[in-house]
């Protein structure tokens, strides 16, 4: 068995020579993936797989090299690739590797030891109870797409040479399907089911399928309504999507390169007081927690806006060195194959204590959405927020029909003034990074219909 | 790649567990990858990425295993354990190994090593100047250099052995635009299946002169009005609406599975006469073609829709053997040896019609002209669409006038397809930087000519327009 923060360790000796500063990091994942479709298996997958990143940076000069083989010629290779790339970079007196800091001894619970023992027979049949649950669910749900399986043990072993090592292990289990629903009349939609955790144990099967099935016969023959300004009460699915855009505009690289919405804005009211964002590297059994991040600094929790208070921002070490402050430990890695970028870990908006009927039945007239569909029209840069959206017909507190074939737009700004009800549902969506919301209702929108 | 006899001997060991079909994928990427962003070249990166994928059929399972090393030892380990899932003996043989050959011709005029790292990190530093020079306005500039070369090598025991090899150069920029308070970003990019001759068929600073043109444009752009509207399309990266409202429905896994609005309609009108549509997985020096596909099927020509009516679907090789047809249409793709292929499109097209474009706008009462999008995003099952704007503007009385900011197009593709009244004779393909996201990402090309929808539905956050008829 290798050792692989020995062979971290003794690849960052060797490339370290000359005054180099260098980091490597080294990935060793085994995935599993089952795909079921009419209770049959369809794909069966399963794997080990991982490499070795190198980056080297020379007088603020910085340079990356990644492989797959961990052969030793494959790894003089990749850090001779890596010093010579640096040559080809701009100097930037910022750059430069974070000293070692002690690593929190705390148990952040993202290690599922039995997940590697759960036999292949059992997530199948977790699979197919996903798929039957959908099916079951109304005779409406004529199929299921992308009824699929996945898990992953992963191992991640960093070292540079300022003297920082650590590993750590994390586990993820996620499955997800898309429910087809046709009516008599020709009507058809579709909605996902998703579930992931950290544990295999928390995959509920019925809780993913009636998710996809309820959504999916619910928005049926939607119609569009009149083109007007009013409230919306956004589902996760929705939510997350614009959370996600707004976690952009609050990283420091992007005030630091100009590219946020919310430039210059520090100590200002961006929104409701309903409004608190959070960033979290050490929640328990989140998603993207971990004891470190991508460059070896202690992941930590951070206020960015406090009861509409804009109060901080995310920060790696690159950041945080310009602004003269520490980071946050938000360096974030795409396994060895990506450079760290700063970027958020368990992003949230803070919980309020409605519960989604209850922030319903207080909308005289409104529109749950529950789908939506965008493509760049959410934007940290320019503040614009539309989406496509389909969901249903709120009128005096109660549900009176499907709505589908509309747009709503408003400004993330807007968005974030307005915000007047959130729910007490906090869910932790796997989207672009891991995004967390509750149901939030918001006003002043506008919905464009016929 | 493999030796022939290794390769038999790992298929050979994968069919023992009575499969009736095994296969070895073999892929070998290196790539460069060069950021630019805030005046400085912030990332060199290079890649290199080499392994296999062991596929298993046993009826309609079919199981995988993949491995970082090629070593005959880790082979064998991977076919075991795609191997795993099956009971029997061995029931099907192994036929002798042949290299297949393609009559396919994707020149790489200069090879990606005929010019020095500096030369190409310069190119970026010449966006860069150019666009701040190009006005105050201008905060911020990035831009991005990457090259990349993707060796496949296929074999299977029907004794199909074949190779591909895939060579890409690709340069994207955008530029940040800000007067009082308010910002507009605009990108683009050039890019294809070729070697460094990109460079002279493209000048960066040129491009980069057009983005920071739009983005300031853009600066003064009036709210969009919501609400339907009658709205012209551009020609090349238009396309993407084709591709993501209609041409997702047409791969075969959306059509087998019943998902698809498209799903037995073969024969049947599903657009307006004056519509054709291509799937080409052959065109020289295009991101989405191939000589075999990841399968090791032939990349092929195929006319998805012609004049109206629905002629044929994108088919890789499980999709063709669940439905027992004798061949794929050479649409299986795979992101990397640790994916499974499945049904994607190539290069994908709507053909010419007759409509000079500038008729097409001259013709057009009230509407919007999309000049540039970003990409876009489709359901399946309904086809409904959307995508946004990032240069558009108003047209009244047959002439472009104001332009509008935040416009998202939102409608269902094969009503659309049904719908369009006016094509134009200016079919183009995209510029080269298309990429596919369907769980795999795959590079992808568009096209299509100058066209018109004469009522969709746009959102925006301005008031409520009358009269869209054109
Ligand atoms: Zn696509």
């Amino acid at each position: 068995m290798t050792d692989y923060l020995e062979l971290a360790k003794a690849t960052v000796n060797k490339a370290a020579q000359n005054g180099v500063e260098v980091e490597v990091i080294i990935t060793q994942d085994k995935e599993t993936q089952v795909r079921v479709s009419g209770g049959e298996v369809e794909q069966l997958s399963q794997s080990g797989s991982g490499g070795m990143g190198v980056r080297v940076i020379q007088d603020g000069r910085t340079g990356y090299a990644y492989t797959s083989d961990l052969s030793d010629d494959s790894i003089e290779q990749t850090w001779r690739t890596a010093t010579e790339l640096a040559q080809v970079a701009t100097p930037d007196a910022y750059r430069g590797l974070p000293d070692p800091q002690p690593i929190p001894d705390e148990d952040l619970e993202i290690w599922d030891a039995s997940m590697q023992d759960v036999p292949t027979d059992r997530k199948i049949e977790l699979l197919r109870q996903i798929e039957q649950a959908t099916l079951d669910y109304d005779e409406r749900v004529v199929a299921t797409q992308w009824c699929t399986y996945q898990d992953a043990t992963s191992h991640v072993y960093l070292a540079n040479s300022r003297g920082f090592g650590g590993q750590y292990g994390r586990t993820t289990a996620a499955a997800y399907l898309m429910a087809v629903a046709r009516d008599a009349d020709g009507h058809a939609a579709t909605a996902f089911g998703v579930g992931a955790s950290n544990f295999f144990d928390d995959l509920n099967a019925e809780d993913i399928g009636h998710e996809a099935a309820s959504k999916s016969i619910s928005i049926l023959g939607g119609k569009p309504v009149e083109t007007h300004v009013g409230t919306v009460v956004l589902d996760h699915f929705v939510g997350a999507q614009i959370i996600a855009a707004i976690s952009g505009a609050l990283t420091a690289e992007s005030w630091q390169k100009k590219r946020s919405f919310l430039l210059d804005r520090m100590g200002q009211t961006v929104g409701s007081d309903m409004v608190t964002l959070l960033d979290n590297g050490r929640m328990k059994r989140g998603l993207a927690s971990a004891p470190f991040d991508g460059e070896g600094v202690p992941t930590s929790a951070t206020r960015l806006v406090d009861e509409g208070v804009l109060q901080n921002l995310i920060y790696d070490s690159y950041s945080a060195r310009k602004d003269n402050r520490a980071s946050t430990g938000n360096a974030q890695r795409n396994g060895h194959r990506g450079m760290p970028s700063l970027g958020p870990s368990n992003f949230y908006i803070q919980p309020g204590n409605m519960t989604r009927d209850e922030i319903i039945a207080g909308v005289e007239k409104g529109f749950l959405v529950l789908s939506g569909m965008q493509t760049g029209g959410i934007d940290p840069v320019t503040g614009d927020c539309s989406m496509s959206a389909a969901g249903l017909w709120i009128e005096n507190g109660e549900i009176t029909g499907p709505v589908d074939g509309v747009t709503i737009a408003t400004t993330l700004n807007d968005f974030l003034m307005n915000i007047t009800a959130v729910g007490n549902d906090l869910r932790m969506m796997p989207l672009f990074g891991i995004i967390g919301v509750p149901t939030l209702r918001v006003d002043h929108v506008t919905i464009g219909g016929s | 790649m493999i030796e022939k006899e290794l390769a038999g001997k790992i298929l050979r060991e994968a069919l023992k567990t009575g499969a009736d079909l095994a296969e070895i994928y073999v892929e070998d990427v290196t790539s460069t990858q060069l950021g630019f962003d805030d005046s400085k070249l912030e990332q060199a990166v290079h890649g290199a990425d080499r392994g296999a994928g062991i596929r298993v059929f046993f009826g309609n399972l079919v199981t995988y295993a993949y491995t970082d090393s090629l070593s005959e030892n880790s082979l064998l380990d991977a076919a075991h354990a795609a191997a795993s899932a099956g009971a029997s003996s061995a029931k099907t043989q192994l036929i002798d190994l042949t290299e297949r050959k393609s009559p396919l011709v994707y020149p790489v005029e200069k090879e990606l090593d005929s010019m020095r790292i500096e030369d190409k990190a310069a190119i970026l530093h010449r966006i860069d100047e150019t666009a701040r020079a190009y006005s105050p306005l201008i905060v911020q500039v990035f831009g991005s250099y990457g090259e990349r070369v993707r060796r496949v090598w296929i074999y299977n025991s029907t004794g199909l052995m074949a190779h591909d090899e895939r060579t890409f150069v690709e340069i994207r920029m955008g530029v940040v635009a800000k007067k009082n308070g308010t910002m507009q970003r605009s990108f683009r990019g050039f890019g294809g299946q070729k070697g460094l001759e990109l460079l002279d068929d493209n000048d960066p600073t040129a491009v980069i002169t057009e983005v920071a043109e739009s983005a300031i444009k853009m600066l003064d752009a009036i709210p969009c009005p919501a609400g339907e509207m009658t709205v012209v399309m551009p020609n090349g990266w238009g396309g993407v609406l084709f591709h993501e409202a209609c041409g997702h429905q047409m791969e075969a896994d959306f059509i087998t599975k019943g998902t698809s609005a498209y799903a037995g309609k073969v024969g049947e009108v599903v657009a307006s006469p004056i519509i054709t549509a291509i799937d080409d997985g052959t065109i020289p020096g295009r991101r989405g073609s191939l000589r075999f596909d990841d399968d090791g099927t032939p990349a092929q020509r195929t006319v998805l829709i012609e004049r109206g009516v629905l002629k044929e679907y994108m088919w890789d090789l499980v999709e063709a053997r669940r439905v027992g047809r004798e061949a794929s249409t050479g649409n299986g793709r795979r992101e990397s040896y640790r994916h499974m292929p499945m049904p994607r499109m190539t290069n994908t097209f709507i053909d010419n019609g007759e409509h000079d474009p500038q008729e097409i706008i001259e013709s057009t009462k009230r509407g919007i002209y999309i000049k540039q999008m970003a990409g876009g995003q489709a359901e399946l099952a309904k086809g409904d669409f959307v995508f946004n704007a990032t240069e558009a503007y108003l047209i009244e009385e047959g002439k472009l006038t104001a332009p509008v900011r935040g416009a998202t197009v939102f409608g269902n593709g094969p009503a659309v397809l049904k719908e369009i009244d006016m094509l134009g004779n200016d079919l183009a393909l995209d510029p080269g930087m298309g990429i596919c996201g369907k769980g795999q990402s795959a590079r992808v090309s568009v096209g299509q000519p100058t066209l018109r929808i004469p009522k969709v539905q746009v959102g925006g956050t301005d008031e409520p327009v009358e009269g869209v008829m054109g």
